[in-house]
């Protein structure tokens, strides 16, 4: 394990009577993919709004490096905001040099970066255009030149796919892996529960200001009970000690398990309760279980206990599905 | 110590500005306006010039009648002129073309209209008729009199020439007072073309969605202070385009400079009123400059801040409608409210330094007061800027802005909108 590129400790933020963050702490090591994950208003953007100094936190401690972040030692940190964009009415080579500038590199060299970078992504032709003449896909590429300008070590990602089309997904994953074998240290916030099973190497989730787990995959997946039971069937499920039900629809559903519960004595449960099994998977249960397990119940009532809470979709429409 | 990255964004605000084509062309419109309207004035000057000497030269037939018996048949003979029998009869004589014009002289010419009847040449030509219906009444007086000097004095035709003191110290009249007045035409010049720069120039981070990204590189204050620095670069290339003429002028025709087609007297250039309309302009424009900036900082949308524009263009106008008393009255109530008011003082005290009327101690409170608020202006800028550069869709609380001073401001919305920033520390 790498030092820690970045080190949260106690923080806390406040805006007015409203404690947004509370008693956060949890460290980055150099190296590692992290996935920074909750639900909308868990406290993530604004983590790293105070991280990159843009917040004033109310307590704790934000390091990058050992040290508050000032802008003076921005020249390595590759950041793309949620709220994201560029000057619509300049030229995209301008844009891209001006950033490569404002992150140290020499203006020729940030300019032949960039006309480098626009000829991978295929818009060297482009070079020259006003912004906002490019298409919304072409935008995003630009904007992902600039994140990634002057190999930066430290690269944080708030909500990385949001608004980008599928192609321009693939090229974000393929930016990720590579700046990650150059040894970036890559800080992903995200709902992509795939992309952060994929791409992330250890994960914190957020609820309501404090981090509900934090860990490796593996040990996130085994503190929330280890293994899913995916059922198609005819017949209500019945409840039982053995199991969570976590979904239930006409004819498929979910049910959790812990390690040592023998998946006979539920099948025989099932089958005593005259439930016609037609398919019984077992699996390791999923970070977008486990999300949907820690923040579900903000959404939407849990399906949780409930009898004959028959859903209309069918199934796999929520969830994938488990062969037979 | 230096900001990290200001050259950066003052290479980069001021390089994006001057390359654009729309920046050369309001900009080159001034001189080119002033261009042409000095031109027009030059050429109607020159026409007229023109056209009074022709008419002076012109030879058309003329009858007349005279009901005063001041023209004499030699004083009319001199102009060519022969005597109508009638009223009636001159204007039939020039309705059937036998002669060019009539010219019917009353009674009473001191009281009454003597009324000219001519052959229609075109309005500018048909002047003649007049000219020359004048000239002879004129001649035929001055015969009476007797004495060209005496006519002339009768006719009002006195040169004065006004000396006035400043002190023991001779003071430069008309001719002192136009070269400070051009500080007032850079100032307006200024101000209606970059108005609307100045408010965009921290809108366009936040309509864009830039800021996050840039404030990872630099602080607020390297920001605000970069974009006042590029403007204030712009302001000069401006001014320098403005004055070009001038200088071209100057040094190319100097002869046209004297302005003696414009019946302007020679350009007096007075060392103490042309440093203060400098500075006045200066300070003027460093004040609209911050507080336009921090009017930005605070809106979410270009549209929003077009209102409060308005406001501020609307401020360089009003002592214009005091502008009879900023000239007659300097000391009155309204000229010294509007002389020490931050946003109508710069055009008050321009008007004021022009026309000579702005004492050494009145200047220098106006100067101060400029240079303090634009620095206070330029606080509140960065400080309204940390507070509303994220706030993306509405407008950033002022009050709630102003009273995080300290290491932990409260704001009262949470994110993501109207955060506290950071403050430079």
């Amino acid at each position: 394990m790498g030092e820690a590129r970045v080190h949260i400790s106690g923080f806390r933020m406040d805006f007015g009577d409203t404690t947004v963050v509370r008693d956060l702490s949890f460290d980055v090591h150099a190296g590692e993919t992290f996935g920074f994950l909750g639900s909308n208003g868990s406290g993530k953007t604004t983590t790293i709004r105070a991280l990159l100094g843009i917040y004033e936190p109310t307590a704790g401690i934000l390091h990058i490096n050992g040290r508050d972040f000032k802008p003076e030692h921005g020249d390595r940190l590759g950041y793309l905001p949620e709220e994201r964009g560029l000057y619509k009415k300049e030229k995209v080579i301008d844009i891209m040099t001006y950033f490569g500038r404002l992150k140290g590199m020499e203006r020729r060299t940030a300019k032949r970066w960039s006309l480098e970078y626009l000829d991978r992504v295929a818009l060297a032709d482009r070079a020259s255009a006003v912004l906002d003449k490019l298409s919304s896909g072409q935008q995003q590429k630009v904007q992902l030149g600039v994140t990634i300008m002057n190999n930066p070590e430290l690269l944080i990602l708030d909500e990385p796919t949001k608004g980008f089309d599928p192609v321009n997904r693939r090229l974000l994953m393929d930016i990720i892996e590579e700046q990650k074998l150059a040894g970036a240290t890559v800080i992903m916030v995200t709902h992509q529960m795939e992309e952060v099973e994929r791409l992330c190497d250890r994960v914190i989730l957020l609820k309501d200001g404090t981090a509900e787990a934090y860990g490796t995959i593996d040990e996130v997946q085994n503190k929330y009970g280890g293994r899913i039971i995916r059922i198609r069937h005819t017949g209500p499920i019945p409840r039982s000690p053995h199991y969570e039900v976590m979904l239930e629809e006409t004819n498929y559903s979910e049910l959790s398990i812990t390690d040592a519960t023998d998946e006979a004595v539920i099948l025989k449960d099932l089958v005593d309760a005259g439930v016609t099994v037609r398919s019984f998977t077992t699996t390791k249960i999923s970070l977008e279980d486990i999300f949907i397990r820690v923040y579900g119940d903000q959404n939407k009532p849990s399906v949780s206990g409930t009898a004959g809470a028959a859903g209309s979709a069918g199934p796999g429409q929520s969830r994938p599905r488990g062969g037979v | 110590m230096a900001q990290h990255n200001l050259g950066t964004v003052v290479s980069f605000e001021f390089i994006r500005t001057v390359t654009k084509r729309r920046f050369w062309i309001g900009t080159l419109s001034v001189p080119i306006i002033i261009a042409v309207v000095f031109g027009l004035i030059f050429l109607s000057n020159s026409t007229t010039d023109t056209a009074a000497a022709a008419q002076k030269s012109a030879q058309f037939s003329i009858s007349y009648t005279d009901a005063s018996g001041l023209i004499t048949a030699k004083d009319a003979a001199l102009f060519g002129a022969t005597s109508a029998v009638s009223p009636d009869a001159g204007i039939q004589a020039v309705q059937s073309g036998t002669v060019d014009a009539y010219f019917d002289y009353p009674a009473h010419p001191e009281t009454t209209a003597v009324r000219v009847h001519g052959a229609d040449k075109g309005i500018f030509e048909n002047g003649k008729y007049a000219a020359v219906a004048q000239a002879m009444l004129t001649h035929a007086v001055e015969q009476r009199i007797g004495s060209p000097q005496l006519s002339a004095l009768a006719a009002g035709k006195v040169q004065v020439e006004t000396v006035t003191y400043d002190g023991t110290k001779e003071s430069g009249g008309l001719g002192s007072v136009i070269p400070p007045l051009f500080f007032l035409v850079i100032f307006y010049g200024l101000i209606v073309l970059l108005a609307g720069q100045m408010l965009n120039s921290t809108l366009e981070e936040k309509e864009n969605r830039v800021t996050e990204m840039i404030l990872t590189t630099l602080k607020p204050r390297t920001l605000i202070a970069g974009k006042v620095i590029a403007l204030f670069g712009i302001g000069l290339v401006q001014m320098l385009v403005f004055l070009s003429p001038v200088v071209i002028g100057r040094l190319f025709f100097p002869e046209a400079l004297s302005l003696t087609a414009l019946d302007l007297p020679p350009l007096i250039l007075d060392p103490f009123r042309m440093t203060v309309g400098l500075l006045v302009l200066v300070g003027g424009f460093a004040l609209f400059t911050t507080t336009l900036v921090a009017i930005g900082a605070v809106m979410p949308t270009a549209k929003e801040a077009g209102n409060f524009m308005g406001v501020m263009m609307a401020l360089i106008f009003v002592p214009f409608y005091a502008v009879a008393l900023v000239v007659s009255d300097p000391q009155s109530l309204i000229v010294q409210i509007f002389t020490y008011f931050p946003f109508s003082a710069p055009v008050t005290a321009l008007l004021r330094n022009g026309f000579g009327s702005l004492s050494p101690l009145e200047a220098g409170i106006v100067i101060v007061i400029l240079f303090v608020g634009a620095a206070v202006m330029l606080r509140l800028a960065v400080r309204l800027f940390q507070y509303g550069s994220i706030s993306y869709t509405s407008k950033v609380n002022i009050r709630t802005a102003l009273r995080a001073g300290s290491r932990h401001p409260a704001a009262e919305k949470p994110p993501d909108d109207n955060g506290p920033l950071k403050t430079d520390s």
